[in-house]
């Protein structure tokens, strides 16, 4: 086993990766087993591809923040918000699609500032700010559907465009963008003065702040890629479904952070994998297709998603106290 | 001198990066009070926390009244009767005294907690101790010297048998470690046994009975203290590591300008109305017992903690300096007492901790030249003879010497002129204090200005060109090194309170 950790590549690519990727593989292979085959079709891979695009932007964005050592649980809220906002706009006010996208992403953006200002200049306590931000998502998004819900453009129609983002023909064009996306934030993240601070504050805000650098900037600009990467969940989100409706969202809150956490982010901040983050989104969005394919309703996701946080964040506090 | 009560036997504890305890040995007698000494980082504290079940050993036994025993925390210890006084004190501020003194064993009356029988019980104790203290006070109220009498209290209730006292007089007066005298004489009498860890070498002459002295985390010898003289215990102390020569003239040229001039600095209670000036090239001291408002001091300089009022110069000029940003661009750099909490991010890298302030130096456009941070951080490594084993390894495995050379680092490559370093050695083994201190004169040498906070009157008296010296929260006076004496530094530092 020790050899097998001293290996140059597991070095390199991390050896708990590797299992990751490895119980990925089995569940596939396992959920493929008891479906006798029916998991392996193309259809069902665009499923949980589908999951996978909302569920990886909205991990990725809050990466940002737990390495903070904050959190952020109105991210799943916020989506819906941006979806609801927008798709309202472009079917009520006239708005233009293209237009629709941008206000998408800037309402996140909002409450990505919002968020930031008052965990890092007002000194509110992430939890109580993200928990206050997710009722206020909610509300805003149905004061302004006049709790409708909305059905974004399908694909026939003329404004059915941005669709093509997830599948252009039968080609899934998410993928790729999402791919895309993750390497520009494991880039920010580990290659740019915003990224270095963000990780350091995370790990020790106060040694970071006595060594003249301007914390609370970059704690806000945290929650504000969250906030970004959160309005381009919402597209990804319409993208595949089409359908939102005020009020919910909260779900997907707990299991983005799982997908964090079981990548090998921190929960107490500090430590962030990009690389991690999606691949803990591939097995939470295999999961959620898996147990639907075994004929379980969704609630059973949720119950098992909580053991997951639970678990990660254990493996997590208990190396770190093994490792003191 | 009574019977063995505890032995402590070839004890041996590593941490990341450091060997703190290399096989000691440490007996104590009933009715004896043992000095334990040695110098900042040589063991002591981890030893007596191993004692008292905060820390666990790698390897050794520990012998308490002829059984091996092994205490899991504090909590264990403390029902067999080996307890702790510690340094700072750890009383709640809001509580009264009787609260305080049975925290966590409250007196119950059915599920009420009966309020009464503790403060009766609180008189009790005090009665038996021979001090004056109201137990229905608020604690905070009290003075440290008070609290710190609380806290003996406290240790005497458990119906200790071992009593260890780290730096009780840390923060007390002539008048309030006399106090303190009598309750150790007294309980000399009932048969405890004491550990009493000082730094001041008049205190363990007085009231202790036999010394054991450690140093670099091994066990070096026992003397009886009445006949042995300070120089030997000294000498055993210091062992092969050769110091600086202490300064017996300030270093600081007559015509060296000011660099840094602050005026009447006020920040809450702890600092009212600090003004003084730090020269080009000078180590300026600062002595004063344990919250006297020195670091408090430094820190509403640095912008660390807001100030209300005061003005500081740079050069002549006049800045504003509202946070550590403002202070750091103005050219000031800070080393914390508290490494680990206010120096270094101990998950990041040596380079990374070097380059913290710099930042913007090794950006590439968008992107951190890590190929220039790397070559930076290893250029400092090289000049500070920084053991690690590379500048990619994580400052945590670093011991407090090399973590602290780190710290300096830091303010190196930000080229900070002005440098505060509160409590340099605290936590750094003998043989790396003394490579600090060389960094130090070299520092000043070369026209950096040093600001040293110190509460070890060696380290002041060594290092120091002039020495500013503080009591509850003011300044008293300020003393060239030419004129220092620990007399005089004690007078000023306690000036205020008697």
């Amino acid at each position: 086993m020790e050899k097998i950790k001293q290996n140059a590549f597991v070095k390199k690519v991390g050896f708990n990766r590797i299992i990751l990727v490895a119980v990925m593989l089995l569940m596939y292979l396992a959920f493929g087993a008891m479906t006798g085959g029916k998991f392996f079709t193309v259809s069902r891979l665009m499923n949980i591809f589908n999951y996978v695009y909302f569920l990886g932007f909205l991990a990725l964005g809050v990466t940002f923040v737990i390495a903070t050592g904050g959190i952020d649980f109105s991210i799943g809220p916020v989506m819906f918000c941006c979806a609801l906002v927008s798709g309202y706009s472009f079917y009520n006010h006239g708005v233009p699609m293209g237009l629709a996208l941008v206000l998408c992403i800037l309402v996140g953006l909002l409450f990505g500032v919002w968020n930031g200002y008052l965990v890092a200049y007002v000194k509110i306590p992430p939890f109580i700010v993200s928990m206050a931000s997710m009722n206020m998502a909610k509300g805003i998004a149905a004061v302004f559907t006049k709790t409708q819900s909305v059905s974004w453009p399908q694909s026939s129609e003329p404004a059915g465009w941005y669709r093509t983002f997830v599948k252009s023909g039968s080609f899934p064009t998410g993928i790729v963008l999402f791919l895309a996306v993750a390497v520009i934030c494991a880039i920010i993240l580990n290659k740019t003065k915003a990224g270095r601070y963000i990780l350091c504050l995370g790990s020790n805000s106060e040694a970071v702040r006595l060594s003249g650098v301007d914390v609370k900037k970059w704690t806000m600009l945290a929650y504000t890629i969250c906030g970004i990467l959160v309005g381009i969940a919402a597209i990804f989100y319409v993208g595949a479904y089409t359908t939102v409706q005020p009020g919910y969202g909260d779900q997907y809150n707990n299991e983005a952070i799982a997908c964090c956490v079981m990548g090998g982010t921190s929960m107490a901040g500090g430590i962030a994998s990009i690389a991690g983050t999606v691949i803990g989104t591939l097995i939470i969005s295999l999961l959620q297709q898996g147990i639907l394919a075994l004929g379980f309703s969704k609630d059973y996701q949720f119950i098992i998603t909580g053991f997951i946080v639970i678990g990660a964040v254990y493996a997590d506090v208990s190396a770190r106290r093994r490792k003191n | 001198m009574g019977d063995v009560i505890l032995t402590m036997k070839g004890i041996d504890k590593s941490f990341p990066g450091v060997h703190a305890l290399d096989h000691v040995d440490l007996e104590i007698r009933k009715g004896e009070v043992l000095a334990l000494m040695g110098e900042n980082g040589a063991g002591k504290s981890t030893l007596m926390k191993i004692l008292t079940g905060v820390y666990s050993k790698d390897s050794g036994t520990i012998t308490y009244e002829g059984k091996e025993v092994e205490f899991k925390n504090t909590r264990e210890a403390q029902d067999a009767g080996v307890v702790i006084v510690h340094q700072e004190l750890n009383m709640l501020g809001h509580l009264t005294v009787a609260q305080n003194l049975f925290i966590g064993r409250e007196f119950k009356n059915g599920i009420k907690i009966d309020d009464k029988k503790m403060i009766e019980e609180s008189k009790k104790l005090f009665d038996r101790l021979n001090v004056d203290i109201d137990p229905t006070e608020i604690m905070s109220n009290l003075t440290v010297g008070k609290q710190q009498m609380c806290e003996i209290a406290k240790a005497v209730s458990f119906d200790a048998k071992v009593i260890v006292f780290d730096e009780p007089s840390a923060a007390l007066t002539e008048s309030e470690i006399e106090e303190m005298f009598k309750i150790i004489r007294d309980l000399k009498k009932k048969d405890i046994a004491m550990v009493y860890i000082s730094h001041r070498m008049d205190e363990i002459k007085v009231i202790t009975d036999r010394v054991t002295v450690m140093r670099d985390g091994t066990y070096v010898g026992t003397l009886i203290t009445k006949d042995c003289t300070k120089e030997d215990i000294i000498n055993m102390m210091v062992g092969r590591v050769i110091y600086e020569d202490p300064k017996t003239h300030s270093m600081v040229p007559a015509d060296a300008p000011v660099v840094l001039k602050v005026e009447n600095l006020n920040a809450g209670k702890m600092v009212q109305n600090v003004s003084f000036e730090l020269r080009k090239g000078e180590i300026l001291g600062f002595s004063g017992l344990m919250g006297a408002g020195r670091t408090e001091t430094a820190r509403a300089l640095f912008g660390a903690d807001p100030k209300e009022s005061g003005d500081i110069y740079i050069n002549g000029k006049k800045v504003d300096i509202n946070s550590p940003q403002d202070a750091v661009n103005a050219g000031i750099g800070y080393l914390s007492e508290d490494r680990k909490r206010y120096g270094i991010v101990v998950q990041k890298t040596v380079a990374e901790n070097t380059t913290m302030a710099t930042m913007h130096e090794f950006m590439s456009g968008l992107f951190i030249n890590k190929k220039k941070e790397k070559e930076v951080a290893q250029k400092h490594v090289d000049a500070l003879a920084t053991k690690t084993p590379g500048v990619d390894q994580l400052v945590v495995n670093l011991s407090g010497g090399n973590q602290q050379k780190v710290v300096i680092a830091k303010w190196l490559t930000r080229n900070s002129d002005i440098l505060i370093f509160d409590e340099p050695t605290r936590g750094i083994d003998v043989g790396a204090k003394n490579e600090i201190y060389k960094l130090m004169n070299k520092l000043a040498a070369e026209g950096k200005s040093i600001i040293m906070i110190s509460s070890e009157m060696t380290e002041i008296l060594r290092m120091s060109d002039r020495i500013v010296v503080m009591c509850e929260g003011k300044k008293t006076g300020e003393i060239d090194i030419s004129e220092a004496t620990q007399e005089n530094i004690m007078n000023l530092a306690t000036r205020e309170i008697n």
